[in-house]
């Protein structure tokens, strides 16, 4: 038996239709599905794992309608994030097999519609740039640009696409005082959640220049940080010499954190020995918050001594 | 700047808001930032209902400078921003060129070349972007601003539009990326082919010119016919090992250098904040006194000739500085020695007023 639409894509508004048109429920049932759904989640599980059988399609999308609901009440970026990363890589694991028409009405739904211009498959210059993942692979500037549209292959529009559900799931609707049953087992997810995979930072901040406490902040905010960001935050703590483990931990905040790949990503940053890039490279990143005027972020404890030293001769 | 200059200065720019047609498109949408003689905005969620009040309000309470936000709010004058309402906003590119008192005729040139091939090359043919949503703007300054009203970019967030801004800019372009091998056919190496647009185009047609005008800058081999033609066979589909030459992405370092003068060095800090106010088009620059002046046309474009807003009638300055020879209005002004009292024509008076370099003598 195949899945519906809906219940592949439980984001789409299909899908909110269904639930609407129902005379569906909060009950215990789609609470506990709900909870295990962000719970999986949150422990990188893959994306079969909380698979229903394909004829429980309303529970399905009343456990994504709850979970939802239960993290816009919650208020927890990391969570959020989490769940964003994994909502989108079950959509994309589906969308890999799916058929041509669906790709399209989903491409439709998240506005990224691929079209046929001389026998290449093209994209709006538009849509592209707002869904390409950040990484060298995707970047415009390698691209074939020409009259507002941007060559792509398949599985291309297909990772476009998972950004767009990521993005679209990292929105949530503010509530207030959410149906009681929501209130309940939002307190039974937190209760479920590893306190310290809430609160991983592990990092004594202060000695640091502008830019980096920022990326440092927001990786504990749970925030997600773009390979830039995330190659230049590990270059820079790499270089002050921190324990490999301690900048690990730091990197185990971000919403899409994977041990394997993490681990792996940090030890090419040491085996490559790259050096610390310019504050120019970083301001052209969009990393750069300040005009210290250090050339590179490493030179910042050396400006601080500088003021110092200054402060107190002149007093 | 004295009191009574700075007197003098408004009352000739509200003169000249008197007899102008100031026209913001969906300027109920805008916010707009006004600045004085200590800051170019010293106050900004500002809004008007019309494009009247606009010129009613530069003619009464002129300020020296005004810019409206490159974005449309629902709000424009709520406050903190994010009480607004954004709606989208323009895509904008800032061309500018650090200059002394006066731009060099060199200095002019270049950026006004630029801004033709930020249009031309890039937001007309790689873009796509219509031309009848484009305004093209002088600074007032130093530069020329563009500004986009296409619906297919309104919506972009300020990381997307780091996309487009560093694609024009060329940053992070490195020509190694165009080339791959296939896991399975090391030996092969596939590149940029005939028909390839963006910078993979421009690469792909660079390379066919410099092989048939210069091959030996890529290899001394390529001076043999029979080879040269191997070579550019297999470019044509996009194979470049068809030659005895196992090196070819290296040896294409030479054609490579010359990538970086198609770019285009536009200010990504403009071009991704989303909030930026930007100098309304027809007003005047307080730092100049020449009009931000739209143009239909960037062709033989002269800022010192075409932006100058208060003609020629005489004014009596004094040089607090010493003074080059100097073409304004279709005309050599004088070089002047420091303290040395001269009337000038008051466009030209204006600018070095505004640039501090006179004071207003009797």
């Amino acid at each position: 038996m195949e899945f519906s639409f809906s219940s592949k894509y439980p984001f789409t508004s299909e899908a909110k239709q269904k639930v609407e048109g129902s005379s569906l429920e909060l009950n215990d049932e789609i609470m506990e599905r709900a909870v295990q759904r962000v719970v999986a989640a949150l422990k990188g599980e893959k994306e079969h794992a909380y698979r229903l059988h394909p004829s429980d399609e309303l529970i399905e999308l009343g456990s994504y309608a709850a979970a939802r609901m239960m993290l816009a009440y919650l208020k927890n970026r990391f969570l959020t994030g989490r769940f964003a990363v994994a909502e989108a890589k079950r959509a994309s694991s589906f969308m890999r097999s799916d058929s041509e028409e669906n790709i399209r009405k989903l491409g439709e739904e998240l506005e990224i519609t691929p079209s046929e211009l001389e026998g290449r498959m093209v994209l709006p210059v538009s849509q592209y740039v707002s869904f390409s993942p950040r990484s060298v692979d995707y970047r415009l500037i390698f691209r074939n640009v020409s009259n507002g549209f941007v060559d792509v292959k398949r599985p291309e529009v297909i990772r476009l696409m998972e950004e767009a559900v990521r993005i679209k799931m990292e929105s949530l609707k503010p509530v207030q005082s959410p149906p009681k049953i929501i209130q309940e087992y939002s307190k039974k997810l937190m209760i479920l959640v590893p306190k310290e995979a809430v609160m991983k930072m592990s990092f004594k901040e202060g000695d640091n220049p502008p830019c980096i406490e920022k990326l440092l902040e927001q990786a504990r905010m749970h925030q997600n940080l773009n390979h830039q960001a995330r190659w230049a935050l590990a270059v820079y703590l790499l270089s002050k010499n921190v324990a490999m483990d301690k900048v690990h931990s730091i990197f185990s905040n971000l919403p899409d954190y994977d041990e394997k790949k993490t681990k792996y990503q940090l030890e090419h940053v040491v085996k490559r020995g790259y050096t610390m890039p310019a504050c120019a490279t970083l301001l052209s990143y969009g990393i750069c918050v300040a005009d210290c005027r250090i050339g590179t972020p490493l030179n910042w404890k050396g400006k601080v001594e500088n003021w110092k030293k200054r402060k107190s001769s002149s007093s | 700047m004295e009191e009574k200059e700075k007197q003098f200065v408004l009352k000739r720019f509200s003169e000249y808001y008197r007899k102008a047609n100031i026209e913001v498109p969906s300027v109920e949408q805008r916010e707009f930032g006004v600045g004085g003689f200590e800051k170019k905005i010293e106050s900004r969620h500002m809004g008007f209902e019309s494009n009247a009040a606009l010129q009613n309000y530069l003619i009464k309470d002129t300020p020296l400078y005004i810019s409206h936000s490159i974005a449309y709010y629902k709000f424009p004058k709520a406050t903190p921003m994010e009480n607004k309402g954004w709606t989208g906003g323009d895509l904008i590119f800032d061309l500018d060129v650090h200059a002394g008192l006066f731009l060099t005729k060199e200095e002019q040139e270049k950026v006004r070349g630029d801004a033709m091939r930020l249009v031309e090359d890039f937001l007309l043919s790689d873009f796509g972007v219509k031309k009848d949503s484009l305004k093209m703007v002088f600074s007032g300054n130093r530069g020329y601003h563009v500004h986009v009203r296409d619906p297919a970019y309104r919506m972009l967030e300020g990381e997307a539009r780091r996309e487009i801004s560093d694609y024009i800019a060329g940053k992070g372009l490195d020509y190694r990326s165009f080339f791959s091998s296939p896991e399975e056919d090391k030996w092969k190496t596939y590149g940029p082919k005939e028909g390839d647009r963006g910078y993979r185009g421009r690469f792909y047609r660079m390379a066919v010119k410099v092989l048939e005008e210069n091959p030996s800058a890529i290899h001394r081999r390529l001076l043999k016919p029979g080879e040269a033609a191997l070579l550019r066979e297999g470019m044509r589909t996009g194979l470049w090992s068809k030659t005895s030459i196992k090196d070819i992405v290296e040896r294409m370092e030479a054609v490579a250098k010359m990538l970086p003068v198609q770019c285009i060095d536009v200010d990504t800090g403009v071009t991704i904040d989303t909030k930026r106010l930007i100098r309304v088009p027809g007003t005047l620059h307080g730092s100049t006194g020449l009009i931000a002046k739209e143009l239909k046309s960037l062709d033989n474009f002269e800022p010192y000739r075409d932006a100058t807003a208060f003609g020629a009638e005489p004014i009596r300055i004094e040089a607090l500085q010493p003074l080059p020879a100097q073409e304004f209005l279709n005309s050599t002004m004088e070089k002047l020695e420091k303290g040395e009292k001269k009337e000038v024509p008051l466009s030209y008076g204006m600018y070095l007023l505004l640039k501090g370099a006179v004071t207003l003598s009797s």
